[in-house]
């Protein structure tokens, strides 16, 4: 006997079920998010000859790895066929599921348009963290990214911890003065990382993952007339372990042994920015706001007084050691170990014994 | 043509303190016009000619009109405070909706809008990106220079590894970063005819936002907890008139 609400006799509910349709369930919960995931965009650095997976990425892929409890890892790429020997890589650091916006355009970085795609694939894969590298690029893509689907986004994080999928974000503020930490409110939560922060894991030799390639149909791409790559000198500051950096405090002649203190203890020698205003070093040699942000294990401040802005880019160091003649330079601040002295000389009698 | 200048005010010290709920105390602290916010001023006003205006435009507690004054004294012809109680405690989100509304309310005809590449307090530089993309139009990011160029502008961009240079379209928004702005520094008379401009007061009812698009309600992040940094810090003190005792000493802690 049926329920008798319709008359074909065509339903099969038997009326114990009090008239629901097979397959049908008594409750949907559909105001609750089902979000889940981290999706990361990685970067492609193509000022060398081949592309290749930027470093951030590989540091974001890794903090992942080891908070994630068992849910999917989403990566979006961007460019056309040079991306192919990278797969292999990016899988080998935890991505699943590589979406590959392929288009020939998009090997220039065209935030508007990255942003509709990107928009596009968090749409349709539901991820509850979007991660990018707190790049210049990064910077830019991710709040454009953030207005589109109306989510929150901390920027430059330092440390970022997840419980139940929501992500807490730390970042330094007011100059480093303060460590924040900061939820979003709603998902998919945003958040840009700072280079340098998370170590590198050791990838996971033999993964595979799938890759899909999207196409978003757009063409808000900017008008490029020129674009010149500018190369990277050596290697970059806000990767080195120490860090030999000098101020306005010391004297031209202690570059060289600067040079030799560094090293010695196998780091490099970065500087503030009065120092590339004199035309002592060149700008990729600045710490601080304008500058670069640097996270090393040991920062040496040689004759630095510190101003908001370079403390604001020393705030992720692990150690400060300053070495100033002014006991009340700002730099005091921050620093673990303060040394009253002459930093010329300092600096050379550490050559020696060192 | 019209140039809007997003700019902001910050606090003039590192010595900032937190109250309970990890928001900063603006009491007693000095506070300047952001160094970014004015060289987009300086730019806004390198670019003006004859019959433009440039219009400068804040958020913030009634206090930051002294940096809306900062930009008229630079060169601005207009200057708006968007301040209301409401505004209070807004992120990067919140900020940029109500930015929006001003923009679409009181000078969408804007040739271009200016802001600083970052704030020095905050340091987010997330405002421009989420501006552009609520008002549909297009983004430059760290640009180190702008020329116009017959009805559009020639923007050159400095991402780190690569310099470029766009032709950017009337009304995209721009974040400055330094560059040498060649400008005129003003004269008294300047001064003296700033302090008699009037800086226009708006609040949420006159950017027609709802209560829950402004302040702390229409954030999409909130600060769970903050501390301070330097009392992590050991701040150990070392006489170093003997620099040999000094460099064995750093060694030792190395």
């Amino acid at each position: 006997m049926g329920c008798e609400t319709c008359s074909g006799g065509s339903c099969s509910v038997d009326g114990k079920g009090k008239g629901l349709p097979p397959g049908m369930l008594e409750q949907y919960k559909l105001n609750s998010n089902r979000s889940d995931g981290y999706l990361v965009w990685i970067e492609v650095e193509r000022s060398g000859e081949s592309a290749r997976v930027s470093d951030v990425s590989k540091e974001i892929l890794s903090k992942v790895r080891s908070m994630n409890n068992g849910s999917r890892v989403w990566g979006v790429i961007f460019g056309h066929s040079e991306l192919k020997p990278l797969y292999k890589e990016i899988h080998s650091y935890g991505v699943e599921t590589l979406y590959e916006v392929h288009d020939r355009n998009l090997t220039e970085f065209h935030p508007e348009e990255y942003a509709v795609a990107l928009a596009q694939i968090i749409v349709r894969t539901e991820p509850a963290t979007v991660l990018m590298g707190a790049t210049p690029r990064g910077r830019e893509l991710a709040p454009r990214v953030a207005a589109k689907l109306d989510a929150g986004l901390t920027a430059d994080c330092t440390e970022l911890s997840v419980e139940d999928r929501v992500l807490s974000m730390t970042r330094p503020a007011f100059g480093g003065n303060v460590l924040a930490t900061i939820q979003c409110t709603s998902f998919p939560q945003m958040a840009t990382v700072r280079p340098g922060t998370f170590p590198i894991a050791e990838p996971a030799e033999g993964a595979n993952g799938t890759v899909i390639y999207w196409q978003t149909g757009g063409c808000w791409l900017k008008d490029i007339v020129s674009s010149e790559r500018v190369r990277r000198e050596e290697e970059d500051i806000s990767r080195a372990r120490i860090l030999v950096s000098l101020g306005a405090g010391v004297s031209k002649d202690s570059i060289p042994v600067a040079e030799s203190v560094a090293r010695k203890l196998g780091g490099m020698v970065s500087c503030s920015r009065k120092l590339v205003e004199k035309g002592w070093f060149p700008p990729s040699r600045q710490v601080g706001q304008s500058g670069r942000s640097v996270a090393p294990d040991v920062y040496l401040a040689f004759g630095i007084s510190g101003s908001v802005q370079h403390l604001a880019g020393i705030s992720a160091a692990k150690r400060i050691i300053s070495v100033n003649r002014d006991p009340e330079a700002r730099i005091g601040e921050v620093a673990d170990e303060i040394i009253v002295g002459d930093a010329d000389a300092v600096l050379r009698e550490l050559d020696k014994i060192l | 043509m019209k140039f809007v200048v997003a700019v902001k005010q910050v606090p003039d010290t590192v010595l900032i303190k937190v109250d309970e709920n990890g928001s900063l105390i603006r009491v007693g602290v000095p506070s300047i016009l952001d160094p970014y916010s004015e060289y987009a001023v300086e730019r806004a006003v390198a670019l003006k000619e004859e019959g433009d205006s440039v219009i400068a435009v804040s958020m913030g507690p009634e206090q930051a009109g002294s940096a809306l004054f900062r930009c008229l004294e630079i060169g601005a012809d207009e200057a708006y405070l968007l301040s209301d109680p409401a505004f209070a405690g807004a992120d990067v989100h919140a900020t940029s909706r109500t930015l929006k509304a001003f923009v679409e309310k009181y000078v969408s005809d804007a040739a271009l809008i200016l802001c600083g590449k970052q704030a020095a307090d905050g340091d987010t530089a997330q405002v421009p990106a989420e501006l552009a993309e609520m008002l549909d139009r297009d983004q430059f990011c760290y640009a180190v220079d702008i020329e116009r160029d017959a009805g559009s502008f020639i923007i050159r961009q400095d991402y780190g590894d690569e310099i470029r240079t766009c032709r950017a379209p009337e009304g995209s928004v721009v974040s400055v970063q330094e560059g040498d702005v060649n400008r005129p520094l003003p004269s008294i008379q300047r001064f003296i005819d700033v302090s008699s401009v009037e800086i226009k007061k708006l609040g949420r009812l006159d950017l027609g936002l709802g209560t829950f698009s402004v302040g702390l309600k229409g954030s999409r992040t909130k600060i769970v907890s903050s501390r301070a940094v330097r009392t992590e810090r050991s701040g150990r003190v070392t006489d170093g008139t003997d620099p040999r005792a000094a460099a064995s000493f750093i060694k030792g802690v190395l």
